[in-house]
Order: structure tokens, then sequence, then C-alpha cells
């Protein structure tokens, strides 16, 4: 079976508004201050990537109101609320905590008064603040979501790093791909995962790593499982690579045609995104290893610029375009001279 | 392609020692064989990836195969799982 790309996992449906801020703090390293006391937000959850900034809800138009997604006060919607006088900022607020609001951002440092804090924490809608500028706050927190929301599948095969481009090396059961992998490693590569590889689809990239479990280990057949960090230490691992390349291994056959030229390419649709596929089928006294480090810089090659066999087809058109009149048509060789030193 | 769904009956789940009896009597066959568990899909013939489960006692798998000789080895994969892999349950 060639390689295809599995299903999509089902993706993530809530994310509760209290893991959020935690990995906010952790992980995007945000400065994060709770203004409501009770804590409501495990119970909270948040549905969606988009975020809202609810101006025109404060102002009292609500028929269009996004108030499942996540709420951003910034400094628009305070002043707004800061000119009204202390009836009406009331009455403002609570046009929009009558809604079941995941939870308030408040941002670039903006804060409400007392008496809005106590409707928000009677509705039960927890308010965080915090001092980064409200569009750099949106962007990291959509990121932050949009990571959180997104496709992913699982597909069988060895995630490598090599010079830096990853390389996902597929093929069928016990054809030899861990141990390409390993011999990849010895050779200073870095390895992503084995035998089961996460990708996760980020923006128009995609991302792969291992799973929780099975990091950082691989199946040797005949030996059993070994820790590659363990192992070969930190140098040889990754926590993620983008997927750039599928390398697939195959049984060579006869009957099936392999790339001889390099100007045809082949690519798979993995999650949506056209992925380059190299078939390699294998053959004795073929190193693969080799050949995927060839694959490696030939990559970064066209990557910069400079593509070989198209460099090796223009060469001939433009030999066949200057065969004309007195053309010599006895095979040259790369040197026209040879200098005296016989070496 | 064939699935069926099945049941994780030995009460220490599927640890190591299970999961080699899988993928070894899965390797037997020519047929793709895939296992699905929550949202995961791994290849049933990977140790790696049959471990990267941890199905517990009572886990409910779907398994997929397609291959030529795709009912035979859901037949010799159903009745080892029912069998709790010739392994004595500890």
């Amino acid at each position: 079976m060639p390689f295809t790309a599995s299903e999509p996992i089902p993706r993530k449906e809530k994310i509760s508004v209290s893991y959020l801020v935690q990995k906010l703090r952790e992980r995007v390293q945000l400065n994060l201050t709770a203004c409501t006391s009770g804590d409501c937000s495990e119970y909270k959850f948040v549905y969606e990537v988009d975020l809202h900034r609810p101006g025109m809800a404060l102002a009292g138009y609500t028929d269009l109101f996004t108030y499942k997604r996540i709420q951003i006060i910034g400094n628009t919607e305070t002043q707004f609320l800061d000119h009204l006088p202390n009836s009406e900022q009331i009455k403002a607020f609570e046009n929009i905590t009558g809604f079941d609001l995941p939870v308030i951002f408040l941002t670039d440092g903006n804060k409400l008064s007392d008496d809005l804090i106590k409707i928000a924490e009677k509705a039960s809608i927890p308010i965080y603040s915090t001092p980064v500028e409200t569009t750099r706050f949106m962007f990291l927190l959509r990121d932050f979501l949009e990571d959180q929301f997104a496709t992913q599948t699982m597909v069988h095969g060895a995630m490598v790093d090599v010079y830096g481009i990853g390389i996902l090396i597929a093929g069928k059961s016990g054809i030899g791909k861990s141990e390409v992998a390993l011999d990849l490693i010895e050779r200073g590569h870095r390895l992503v995962a084995d035998d089961v590889v996460m990708l996760t689809k980020k923006s128009n990239v995609l991302m792969s790593s291992a799973t929780e479990m099975s990091k950082h280990f691989m199946e040797i057949r005949g030996l059993g499982i070994v820790d590659v960090m363990s192992m070969f230490g930190i140098r040889s691992i990754r926590y993620q690579k983008r997927l750039e390349v599928v390398l697939e291994l195959t049984l060579w056959d006869e009957a099936r045609d392999v790339e001889r030229t390099g100007l045809n390419h082949d690519s798979v649709s993995i999650l949506g995104l056209d992925i380059p596929l190299i078939h390699l089928p294998i053959t004795p006294g073929k190193n693969i290893t080799v050949i995927a480090e060839v694959i490696a810089m030939n990559y970064l090659l066209k990557h910069y610029g400079y593509d070989p066999a198209k460099a090796f087809q223009d060469r001939i058109q433009s030999k066949i375009a200057s065969k004309t009149g007195d053309f010599d048509p006895t095979p040259r060789r790369a040197i026209e001279y040879f200098e005296g030193d016989v070496e | 392609m064939i699935k069926k769904k099945i049941t994780i009956k030995n009460s220490s789940g599927l640890h190591a020692r299970p999961s080699a009896a899988l993928v070894k009597t899965a390797s037997k066959f020519s047929s793709d064989f895939f296992i699905h568990f929550y949202g995961y899909k791994v290849n049933g013939k990977s140790i790696l990836g049959v471990m990267t489960l941890a199905a517990e006692h009572g886990a409910e798998l779907e398994l997929e195969f397609e291959g030529s000789d795709e009912k035979e080895a859901m037949k010799t994969i159903t009745e080892l799982i029912d069998n709790k892999f010739g392994l004595k349950d500890e």
C-alpha cells in the first residue's frame, strides 16, 4: 500500500479557561492576574479560536454579539466605560455579563472598577488582566488557540531532522525505517519520533512530534526497545520539527517506474497540504542513510534556488540549440587542456 | 478492508508482553493492520505504536485489516486477544 495520510484525529472540542490561563502563563510566558475571586474558570470553556472585542455590545447593540468567544477589553472599551456616569457604566457592563461569556481579558494594564468586577463575579465570569498591549496579546492568544484546536493526524514512520530538513521515512513494517533513522542519528542527525508520528497543521505547515508515550524510544527488530536520548544524548533528539519531505521506502519491483531525472515531483496530501514525496526502492548495496542526507542537501539547494535536474536540462537544451553549421559531433571531455603534471 | 471492534480482556491491559505477542502475530500476515483507539490510529505491526495506546483492561479497540489475507489475520488476532494473549493473567 503506498504511503497515504491517515484520517485526522477528532479535533479538541473545548478547553477550560483554567487550563488556558495556566498554559498561557507557563508556555507563552504571559503575565496574567486574576481580577475576580471565587474561581469558576475550571467550569468555563472556550470552544473556538476567534476572539471578540465587545465594544458594540457594551454600547447596547447585542443582536450579533458573539458571546461564546473570548472577550477582550482593551483601551477603546475601557475608555468608553470610563466616560459614562457610574450608573450607566453598570448598565453597559450588564449588557455583556447577561450572556454566558467564557472569560474576559483586560489588556494593556486596563482596570475595571470594583462594582463591575462584582457584577462579573456574580455572573461567574472570570476576568484576567495583563499588561501586554491589546493587538500583541490577541496575536499571542490566537496563535495558542489555533495550536490547541489544530487538526492533527498520526502516521506510521520515522521522523528525523537531517541537516535541518524534516524527513519522514515511511514504508511497510519491517522494511528498515528505524534502522535508517538510527544510522542517521549515529551520523549526528536528530530523531523526532519513531513509529508513531503526530502531525499538527499549523497555519500552512505541518509540525511533527512524537506522542507523549513513545517519545525518543525506538524499536530495533531483534533487539527490542532502545532509548535514543539516554544512549546518544540530548543532541540526538528534537521535540518538534516541520515535515518537509516524505521518503517512502519500497521493496524493489521491476515493474514499477522510478524517477530518473528529478524533473518530476511527486507529492502526497496530508491534512490538505502537499508534501514532496520521494519513492526509494531498496536494492542491495544502496545506502539509504547517505541517500537521506543527499535528499536533505538537494532540498536545501532547491530551496536556495538551484535545481540540479533543471540545470542539467538547461545544459542539454543549449547544447542542442548550438548544433548548427560546422558543429563538431565527436565527444568532448570536461577539460580542454591537461596541464604538464600528469596527476 | 474489514474492521472489527474488540475488548481487551487481560487484567493488566496491553503492556509490553501482550503488545509483543500481538505484533509478532500480526507480522506473520501480509495484510496491513491498524488499531483505532480514541483518536489514535497506530500500525498494529509496530510494538511502539501498540504500546503507545496504553490500552487498559476493558478498553475497546477497533481493528482494521486490509490485504489478501485479511480474514485470516482478523480471525487469528481476535482469538489471540480473546485468549488474553496466551499469557498467564498476572
